[in-house]
């Protein structure tokens, strides 16, 4: 559905894209994620023809954006960050005009509109004045003119900023009703976004895609979670012991202690066996008390700060 | 034709649902029937519209600017230009759209203001064809005063810079097409010069058009001073999605 081939994108002496390549099916919804300044809403203004690239190569549904930049428009709802909307205008003459001006047939429109009200939850505000809503309801027309025309392709540029966490849940939801009947992109700082609602995910940086793949499979390329465990025994020989068992230089942080019993935090190293097993058995073996076993989960967060962090002392030399 | 029409119809309600046009409206119309009244029934004992259409391009000079300051710059600054540009029209037709929309509220301010020559043809004899073709051409003359507005309105999302810098450059060009500026000018610069010069004044088309002379070329000269500016325009929107 979406193409995108080494695109590139400079502000004056800035590169903003140093060439980034994926794509898209239809009926997935991708994350892009990245720190701000990364490319993510670029990369979007490319996408919905709001700017030419300065180079490399994007389509949508076939039709580039450039050469058939009509034609790509006619086929993409959009949201830009921080939902631009004309405050003085009603909620239903607002998405009249934007169900006109994207030519949805008159006989359809009033159909059209309908459905987008609907689907938004917007039916108690159509009679009011954009500018007179709350940030969450001004957030929902603005989606609602996003998918007004039924596109094929739903681009949010940061859906869900500024909203408070109820805002946020009800935002999402929508997103997700969405996402059942429109090939999606979105771009967010929030990883619970991400993990909610997307079934891929792409990382930008500085530019250029860092990491691109389903959450498992960002997931499997991070350290393993660190094994956390509650012992009741003596400290020095618990450390001693556990020192024995691991891979040499494998962490072990003792993290809380309280009366006789020890928090234990054992850094797993990515790639090894799973350890979790004998080291039940070596406390049980020297008669000390097992309280707690637990892993710690990776989350998307790890690996996007890894990866956002990793190559920051390069940007400090260029 | 019907995006354009889209356009200007979104932008038409904008100004009606907004104080702007009334605020706007009725200070314009109350200024310049204040000052043409004046001259026209108190000063002198003719029916004609003389002192109406001397009051109006100077009026125009200061209203317009402020009508069109907001036309592009307000957009830039909300952000919805953004959106207006990701719609699936072109950027031609947006021009268009705008030009027209604030073309067919000057009109209509012109309407109202038909009271007065209605006021003077039942009191004395009024010359109807030529008080219509003055208003034609009034017409005409503000709309190149618009395509000036709105030109500046796209170079910056600073709404009284783009009024300002329109009131200058109409300013000028209204001064360049000034009788007396170009007959002191014919004293000391070549004739031809002078005639190229003052030939890009929409003023001086209008002194002539104001006593009901619409010559043809006339409108091909508004047609062209609306179509450079316009273009201009649409030139600034298309440069910025280039340069991001």
């Amino acid at each position: 559905m979406i193409e995108v081939d080494r695109l590139e994108k400079s502000y004056g002496l800035a590169r903003a894209l140093k060439g980034i390549s994926f794509t898209v099916q239809k009926g997935e919804v991708l994350g892009f994620l990245g720190p701000n300044g990364a490319g993510k809403s670029t990369t979007m203004k490319i996408l919905t023809g709001y700017l030419l690239p300065t180079d490399g190569r994007a389509s949508v549904a076939g039709h580039d954006v450039v050469a058939e930049s009509l034609q790509v428009r006619r086929r993409i709802g959009y949201l830009p960050e921080s939902t631009p909307l004309y405050g003085e205008m009603r909620v239903d003459d607002y998405l009249r005009f934007c169900a006109d001006i994207r030519g949805v047939p008159r006989g359809k429109r009033t159909a059209a509109i309908a459905r987008a009200v609907e689907l938004c939850g917007l039916s108690r505000v159509t009679g009011k004045n954009i500018v007179e809503l709350s940030k969450g309801f001004k957030q929902r027309v603005g989606l609602a003119q996003a998918i007004v025309h039924e596109p094929d392709v739903l681009i949010l540029d940061e859906p869900t900023s500024g909203l408070d966490p109820n805002q946020i849940v009800e935002v999402r939801k929508l997103i997700e009703k969405l996402g059942s009947e429109h090939t999606v992109i979105l771009s967010t700082h929030y990883l619970q976004e991400v993990e909610k609602s997307c079934t891929r995910v792409i990382i930008v940086n500085q530019g250029k895609i860092v990491a691109d793949g389903t959450q498992a499979s960002l997931l499997a390329q991070s350290p393993q979670g660190a094994l956390l465990l509650t012992v009741r025994g003596p400290e020095a020989s618990v450390l001693k012991q556990f020192h024995e068992l691991l891979p040499a230089g494998t962490p072990v942080v003792v993290t809380a202690r309280s009366g006789s019993s020890l928090d234990l935090r054992v850094e797993v190293p990515a790639g090894s066996v799973p350890i979790d097993e004998a080291l039940a058995r070596l406390v049980v073996k020297n008669g000390w008390d097992l309280l707690g076993l637990a892993r710690e989960r990776a989350s998307l967060e790890d690996v996007f700060r890894r990866l956002t962090l990793a190559s920051e002392p390069e940007a400090a030399h260029a | 034709m019907r995006e354009t029409f889209v356009v200007m119809r979104r932008e038409l309600v904008s100004y009606f649902v907004s104080p702007i046009a009334y605020v706007f409206g009725a200070l314009m119309l109350g200024v310049l029937l204040y000052y043409s009244t004046e001259v026209t029934l108190v000063q002198g004992a003719r029916a004609s519209l003389d002192g109406f259409f001397q009051w109006l391009p100077f009026l125009l000079l200061f209203f317009v600017p402020a009508l069109t300051m907001r036309l592009w710059a307000e957009e830039r600054k909300l952000g919805t230009l953004e959106l207006l540009m990701t719609f699936p029209v072109t950027i031609r037709q947006l021009v268009l759209g705008k030009f027209a929309a604030a073309v067919v509220y000057l009109a209509l301010l012109l309407v109202l203001t038909l009271g007065l020559p209605i006021t003077l043809g039942a009191y004395g004899k009024l010359d109807w064809p030529p008080v219509l073709g003055s208003y034609l051409a009034s017409l005409l003359f503000a709309s190149s005063f618009v395509a000036v507005g709105m030109f500046w309105s796209s170079l910056t999302r600073d709404q009284i810079i783009a009024m300002l810098a329109a009131m200058v450059s109409l300013f000028v060009l209204y001064q360049l097409g000034n009788p007396q500026n170009v007959e002191y000018a014919n004293e000391w610069m070549p004739a031809w010069l002078v005639d190229v010069v003052s030939s890009i004044s929409p003023h001086r088309y209008f002194v002539s058009i104001a006593r009901g002379v619409l010559d043809s070329s006339h409108l091909v000269y508004f047609l062209c001073f609306c179509g450079f500016f316009l273009h201009a325009n649409a030139l600034v929107l298309q440069a910025r999605r280039q340069r991001g």
